[in-house]
């Protein structure tokens, strides 16, 4: 990856993190609240390689669990195995497509939902969790698929993170 | 003959003021009507005075319209700038003056907890909606550990976890997480209240003979030692008693609106080393 995609990168996660910590809550109902940083995973995962995204992957959903909740490394997990799992399957995709990534998106946040739910059962104590998660999960997907497509109708969406 | 002719000018003179002054004095008690030269003159002249006026007023409309009012375009954008203006201010009185509403009953709270607390303002909320946490614009080096209470003006906001040099996150009282225990007041009934949802919480561990009933004040019991004793927690909203079990179930809505908290204390008492 070049310099300027890492800092461009790392400008919009910062910004992006800001986002959603102090805007967005002002203005919307918790579960409408996008996930910014699982968008920018799926648009790394279908972007850049292994090497790079792995890593990346990982800090987005650490990054993640630092401004949520109680436990770090619970999205840094399912962003892993998501971001493998699809990067396991990309190469015989067109990955430059736009409905691809809304379509991708949406199957992260169930996938991230799913491990999330698995992780926290089997781990933590927290009872009653999963009625509010399932309650949540409909408009989080509906949500962070509409940033999905209004990401993709950016310039610059079908530029590669890196050049070989 | 020669008489007349000297004083020719002088009689006629003195008989035209006589007879203006007895056409005066003839007119003085028809004053209000009008006379035949009256009528004449003035019925004659109505034709002309019509669109002399009509025109006249039209130079007066051009001139009031339009020559004068040549500054009117400037004042009218600097009356509206200073609408705006006084708007703004406007604005920001009555957010000072609701802010300090706000703080007059934070500090009614802070001189009712007999402890030392440190007042911090919310800056940021959980990025996802699975957890109920908040982050505050305090940490370590204002002297917070985690573990530590946090309240507001109405009552129980949660406890300090992951405290950073500068801020900290606030484990709130409704998310999975969370559990205080409390007491009803009204009764004395005892539980541990756990967080439910958004703007929910339930009463957990009240047995089905414990005396709860719908809008019963829930409070800390000061068990445990992370809340003091008394705190606000909220009001029963349902309570609800099966068959069999041992336990009732009791739904309780926060004392304090979590979703618009601005300003909150952290209770230094306390707290994991």
């Amino acid at each position: 990856m070049s310099r300027r995609a890492s800092l461009l990168l790392l400008c919009i996660v910062v910004i992006s993190i800001v986002i959603q910590v102090a805007l967005i809550p002002v203005f919307v109902r918790p579960s409408f609240k996008p996930d910014l940083l699982l968008v920018i995973m799926v648009f790394i995962t279908l972007r850049g390689s292994l090497q790079v995204g792995a890593p990346i992957a990982w800090l987005l959903g650490l990054l993640d669990d630092v401004c949520s909740g109680l436990y770090l490394g619970l999205n840094a997990a399912t962003f892993l195995i998501s971001f493998i799992v699809i990067r396991s399957v990309s190469d015989r995709l067109y990955a430059d497509s736009a409905m691809l990534f809304v379509l991708t998106v949406a199957g992260v946040t169930l996938a991230e939902f799913t491990l999330n739910l698995l992780l926290m059962v089997m781990f933590t104590s927290s009872p009653g969790l999963a009625y509010s998660m399932f309650s949540d999960i409909f408009p989080r997907l509906l949500v962070n698929a509409f940033i999905a497509s209004v990401v993709s109708l950016f310039p610059g969406f079908d530029c590669q993170l890196e050049t070989s | 003959m020669e008489f007349l002719k000297k004083y020719l000018y002088p009689i006629v003179i003195g008989i035209a003021i006589i007879a203006a002054l007895l056409v005066f004095s003839l007119n003085v008690p028809r004053s209000r009507e009008a006379n035949l030269v009256e009528r004449s003159v003035l019925g004659a002249l109505s034709p002309l005075l019509r669109p002399v006026s009509w025109a006249g007023g039209f130079a007066e409309d051009v001139w009031d319209s339009y020559i004068r009012l040549v500054d009117t375009r400037r004042e009218n954008l600097r009356l509206r700038e200073d609408i705006r203006s006084l708007n703004q201010r406007l604005r920001e009185g009555n957010e000072t003056f609701l802010a300090n509403q706000r703080l007059e009953r934070l500090l009614d709270m802070k001189k009712s907890v007999k402890a030392p607390t440190i007042s911090a303002t919310v800056i940021g909320e959980d990025v996802t909606s699975w957890f109920r946490t908040l982050v505050i614009n305090r940490g370590s080096a204002d002297g917070i550990r985690e573990g530590m209470a946090v309240v507001s003006a109405d009552g129980v906001v949660g406890q300090t976890v992951k405290v950073t040099a500068s801020t900290s996150r606030v484990l709130l009282l409704t998310d999975h997480a969370s559990g205080i225990s409390a007491t009803i007041q009204r009764s004395r009934a005892r539980g541990v209240v756990k967080g439910k949802s958004e703007m929910l919480c339930t009463l957990e561990f009240a047995t089905r003979e414990e005396d709860v009933k719908v809008g019963d004040t829930v409070i800390t019991s000061g068990i445990g030692g992370l809340f003091m004793k008394g705190l606000p927690i909220g009001e029963v909203t349902m309570v609800k008693r099966g068959e069999y079990g041992i336990f009732q179930s009791v739904s309780i809505r926060p004392a304090v609106n979590l979703p618009h908290l601005e300003e909150v204390l952290v209770v230094q008492r306390g707290g994991y080393e």
